[in-house]
């Protein structure tokens, strides 16, 4: 072991820089990154520079990057196109409707789990309610079509034979589009999201909750009074970073509840980029719409950061 | 946690209260399940007629058997299997290997490096230069399409990187003297320590792999389809399940069955394995909190 060290000694002499030694000290760990970081230069910073595209014209067989130079030719055609900004504001309500009815919903559900008197009921629950976050998009959809079914849908008998009600088509009824978006979210990730509300009530003193008793508190009070105060800090954080994500809706639900007669509440930006890139081949004019969201998203999730690093001291990354 | 020693009338009807709310919230989560594996073992007459709600009607294993006669399906099955396992080994190589060094803070351009993975979390290629860069790096129509892109998700990526940060560098620094390079402590002292991190990245990666059909639908063709685009395309109408001459009155009742057969058994693995997987699911959430 000693005659390892002195040799190591003797190589470090003869390597003078600093940063030779260093290199030398720690190859193998350079090493190992050299096929991630490799990873992250060809599929994540490549398509990145891809974003040119929007601004170039693209023909078939002659790179991804396309041909020649037409400026902004591409934005100045979306922001005349209708279709956009129906996708746009589509984008945007759908989001904004999304952030009101389903953000609460993790706080008040953390706060009841954390109410309840039962230790083994409450892990029951909880390990329940995470289950649907990782059920894949298409087969919510599908169970959701079939609970919806006019025909032979739960919902259906249930209007029709105990409301007397005609039976409703609610996946293809625009006018449905929306809540079910909302709801099945809902379904999905109240539990998961719940568990972050939860780690940060687990984290709240307990002497608070005991001195809250003493003064005469009853237990809505002290959710009102203690619960809530402690977790508002993850509250802020969670909502800023909710609202930082405005534009990156669930693309891969909407695309599967997309269909012709709801396409007017339905037709959101990633769909149409989507169609209007890959399923008619406008590679540019979609790039240039796909960039355009893209960088409206990068300024509010860097701003939103920055919000709550400031106002906690905390930010996500 | 709260200790709840209230023992008053309101405090007793408030626990009633919440008790039936997350009652409700249990049956709302089992609920669409168990709808499912009643249309599944349910015979076609009885669901046309309305009359299967919670229950399984004229209990009948047809649909699972006639799934089980498709050609499309089973192949579907077999390349979900195989995106899975190939998918999530590679992925869990490749975040290892970059999550090790990453977590060394006195290594030369460890600010870069980790610059360059928060950046691509904030702004990315976006579809179609994504699409297009695959198609011309001759990717599209290989099973690889669908593998090598999702690699890294830069998600698990940092909760492997505050996980391996936390563990006790004593170890590994008695290693180094004693001459083990870092090709060795990773393997040895490492990896062993971190089981129940690499576990739950493992399960993220797995769930994302088998649930993946987006990029099925737009890379792949016919033949190489995971399960879930299957399903979708079945639900979509635009894939006929098995043998479209054999079009008889009740073909469209019996779609259903069939299609809550390939709902459930596209989602069994994930169910059966829950039970014992879920603290794994969970710890990811606490083990690495998203900080960098």
């Amino acid at each position: 072991m000693i005659f390892k060290e002195k040799r190591n000694e003797t190589l470090q002499i003869r390597l003078r820089s600093p940063l030779q030694r260093h290199l030398f000290r720690y190859w193998q760990l350079y090493l190992m990154m050299i096929l991630p970081f490799f990873y992250f230069i060809l599929f994540k910073y490549i398509p990145m520079f891809g974003n040119i595209l929007a601004f170039r014209r693209y023909r078939p067989g002659l790179g991804p990057f396309g041909t020649e130079w037409v400026g902004l030719r591409y934005f100045k055609m979306f922001f005349k196109d209708p279709a956009f900004w129906r996708a746009f504001r589509n984008t945007l309500t759908l989001s904004v409707l999304n952030i009101v009815f389903t953000f609460p919903l993790p706080i008040i559900f953390a706060i009841m789990l954390n109410e309840l008197r039962s230790r083994n009921f409450k892990k029951i629950v909880q390990t329940i309610s995470y289950m649907p976050r990782f059920i894949s998009t298409v087969v919510v959809i599908a169970i959701l079509s079939e609970i919806l079914s006019p025909s032979s849908g739960l919902l259906n008998r249930f209007l029709v034979d105990v409301m007397h009600k005609t039976p409703t088509y609610f996946m293809n009824d625009p006018q449905y589009f929306r809540p079910i978006y909302i709801f099945s979210g809902a379904w999905q990730f109240t539990g998961w999201t719940a568990i972050i509300y939860l780690a940060s009530i687990t984290g709240i003193n307990s002497e608070l909750y005991e001195a809250a008793e003493i003064d005469g508190a009853n237990r809505f009070q002290q959710i009102w009074n203690v619960t809530l105060p402690s977790i508002l800090p993850t509250i802020m954080v969670m909502l800023i970073l909710e609202v930082g994500r405005l534009l990156s809706l669930g693309f891969e639900k909407v695309l599967l509840m997309y269909t012709p007669a709801n396409s007017e509440v339905s037709d959101i930006i990633d769909t149409l980029v989507y169609r209007t890139g890959l399923a008619n081949q406008n590679y540019s004019y979609a790039t240039a719409i796909g960039l355009f969201s893209g960088i409206i998203g990068l300024i509010l999730v860097s701003s939103a950061n920055r919000i709550s690093r400031s106002l906690t001291g905390d930010g996500i990354y | 946690m709260a200790k709840v020693k209230d023992t008053s009338i309101s405090s007793r009807i408030f626990d009633v209260m919440i008790w039936l709310v997350m009652a409700f919230m249990l049956i709302i989560c089992v609920v669409p399940f168990v709808y499912m594996i009643a249309l599944s073992l349910s015979s076609a007459k009885a669901i046309i007629n309305g009359k299967v709600s919670f229950w399984p009607v004229e209990l009948n294993l047809e649909a699972y058997s006639k799934i089980f006669t498709y050609p499309n399906f089973f192949r579907a099955y077999g390349n979900t299997i195989f995106y899975t396992v190939v998918g999530t080994a590679i992925a869990l190589v490749m975040t290892i290997l970059f999550a090790y060094p990453l977590s060394k803070s006195y290594l030369k351009g460890h600010g870069f490096f980790t610059k360059v993975v928060i950046f691509s979390m904030y702004f990315s290629g976006g579809l179609i230069p994504n699409y297009l860069l695959i198609s011309s790096i001759g990717l599209t129509g290989t099973r690889w399409a669908i593998i090598l892109p999702f690699a890294i998700s830069q998600f698990n990526l940092i909760i492997l990187i505050n996980f391996f940060k936390a563990l006790p560098t004593e170890i590994e620094e008695a290693a180094l003297i004693d001459g083990i390079g870092y090709f060795g402590i990773l393997p040895r002292i490492i990896l062993p320590l971190s089981t129940a991190a690499i576990a739950t990245i493992g399960l993220y990666y797995a769930v994302f792999f088998w649930n993946d059909w987006f990029n099925g639908l737009i890379y792949l063709n016919t033949p190489q389809y995971p399960v879930m685009l299957f399903l979708r395309n079945i639900v979509n109408g635009t894939m006929v399940v098995g043998n479209a001459s054999s079009a008889s009155a009740d073909t469209a009742m019996l779609g259903i069955s069939t299609k809550s057969a390939v709902i459930i058994t596209s989602t069994l693995p994930i169910i059966i394995l829950y039970p014992f997987l879920q603290k794994y699911f969970v710890k990811g959430l606490t083990v690495g909190s998203v900080k960098g």
